[in-house]
């Protein structure tokens, strides 16, 4: 039986992904891949030791599946490999030094690594990315509007995504619902439609490394679609204790 | 008041010629145009040139877009090696055959309009290149409308015209949130009726005739009509192999038809974001 450890966010904190990894470890369910959603690294110098840990994984540790979140499309339109926004989003957040920090931190061939990440991962009936199937620079909330949350995962045709933009934890069902459509051609009216939502599910997984002390992130079974969010908290180099 | 809006000329200076005249008629106070003035046809220069001097409110189209940044579209638009070398041979011809200057106005363009109830895009809201097909999932397409806090989307880019309403839309949800202990809230999501407007194609139909397509829409009783005008398409296909575009363009103008292109999957993941 899969189950999965789905993680957002650790930008470039050591000690919270370790924390987690413990975490995994210490489950009676039997985890058995580990999907990273995005945003590994930040502006700091500690984000490289977190990359050579995630490409490096100890003996009997899983290798973590890695997709693209907003710190690593940022880094990738420093380095010419995204094409640019304007306004730039980095400049607009956290300006020229964070974004020469951001530069000095990640050596180039770790730059061609994350060059190669992929946006997203479809799994099953899951969609699994760190924005939404838009872009990675999308934040979905329990606030979005429901229309868009849901267009969201349909347009994927999965059944749920899962997303770590917001760094919130959050299970959002669309129950059902339904709409008229009625198209007129040059040709004549087309009889009224009434399209029907199927049940569907956004996921926020949490955030591991931004906020200090305290890790989160989301355990899911497929086949029993059971959730868990875990909240982590450590201190120093090692994690250690839980909720 | 009466307004025209039009779409996708590509380049085919008869058929706006024609469009104009019968626009004249309908006594229409206002023209938009949707993008896509240049592509396909053999005279981009003399429609923007047109479209410029009678100062059409346009937006930019996938083409337009093309021309000023280089080629967006991601592999998969193609349906095969020939259709992708085709599209790429078009673009270079269209790239050598326009201005400078008319290079620089559509780049100007903005991607949206908003006026009072009425959003105007090219594709979608999201992107030029994202179609918005009849047949998309009613949400979707209810979303589309929305998030340009419009009542009435006028959109192209599939050269099939059609006016789709959305009314008694509703959305059931149940939210959860938290971390190991969580709190959960149902609500209720209800919208009004909201309706999209293709407006088919001026130079490059393709709903089986060749005849050039728009739409009247009149602000004060709500109706919409949509108009097929018939022009000398035979001109235009003499002029398309005259100026040396591939014959196969004259031969689906002459039927109105899709040829060996494929709209994009609306439901298509990829990163450029369509």
């Amino acid at each position: 039986m899969s189950n999965w450890a789905i993680l957002s966010g650790i930008e470039g904190n050591l000690a919270a992904y370790e924390a987690v990894l413990e975490d995994i470890k210490r489950q009676t369910l039997n985890v058995t891949e580990i999907f990273i959603l995005g945003d590994v690294i930040n502006a700091n110098p500690e984000s490289e030791k977190v990359i050579k840990r995630i490409q490096h994984p100890r003996t009997g540790e899983l290798i973590p599946q890695v997709c693209k979140g907003w710190w690593e499309e940022q880094l990738l339109m420093l380095h010419g490999y995204a094409q640019p926004i304007e306004p730039n989003p980095l400049m607009e957040k956290y300006g020229a030094a964070t974004a020469k920090k951001l530069w000095d931190s990640i050596p180039r061939e770790t730059v061609e690594w994350i060059s190669n990440l992929h946006f997203a991962f479809i799994e099953l009936d899951c969609l699994l990315t760190h924005g939404s199937s838009i872009n990675v620079l999308e934040e979905l909330t329990p606030q979005s509007s429901p229309l868009q949350l849901f267009d969201r995962v349909m347009r994927t045709q999965a059944n749920r995504l899962f997303c770590g933009r917001s760094g919130q934890t959050f299970r959002y069902q669309i129950k059902d619902g339904s709409v008229n459509s009625e198209v007129i051609t040059l040709d004549g009216v087309q009889p009224v439609e009434t399209v029907k939502a199927s049940e569907r599910y956004i996921i926020g997984v949490g955030n591991v490394g931004g906020n200090l002390g305290k890790a989160t992130y989301t355990l899911y079974s497929p086949n029993t679609d059971l959730i868990k969010f875990r909240d982590i908290y450590y201190s120093g180099s090692k994690g250690f204790g839980k909720a | 008041m009466k307004i025209a809006v039009m779409s996708c000329i590509h380049g085919n200076y008869e058929a706006l010629e024609t469009v104009l005249r019968d626009i004249d008629e309908q006594k229409a106070e206002k023209i938009f145009c949707l993008g896509d003035l240049v592509g396909y046809g053999p005279f981009p220069s003399n429609v923007v040139e047109m479209i410029r001097s009678l100062d059409i409110p346009t937006v930019q189209g996938c083409w337009d877009e093309d021309i000023v940044e280089g080629i967006n579209s991601c592999e998969c638009s193609y349906p095969s090696v020939l259709a992708e070398r085709r599209g790429k041979f078009v673009h270079e011809w269209t790239n050598q055959h326009i201005y400078d200057e008319t290079r620089e106005y559509l780049a100007e363009l903005p991607k949206t309009m908003v006026e009072g109830n009425m959003a105007f895009v090219h594709g979608s809201p999201q992107s030029q290149h994202e179609y918005l097909l009849p047949e998309l999932n009613g949400f979707i397409a209810l979303e589309r409308v929305l998030s340009t806090g419009a009542d009435i989307l006028f959109c192209g880019h599939t050269h099939v015209p059609y006016v789709r309403s959305l009314d008694g839309a509703e959305l059931q949800v149940r939210v959860m949130t938290g971390v190991e202990s969580l709190t959960a809230e149902s609500k209720s999501f209800n919208a009004p009726l909201k309706r999209i407007v293709n407006v088919g194609s001026v130079g490059e139909p393709r709903h089986g005739r060749p005849n050039a397509t728009y739409v009247i829409y009149d602000t004060n009783s709500d109706r919409v009509t949509l108009k097929e005008v018939e022009y000398d398409y035979k001109k235009t296909c003499a002029a398309i192999i005259e100026r040396g575009l591939p014959a196969i363009f004259a031969w689906r103008l002459a039927r109105g038809m899709e040829y060996a292109e494929r709209a994009d999957d609306a439901s298509h993941l990829c990163e450029r974001g369509v």
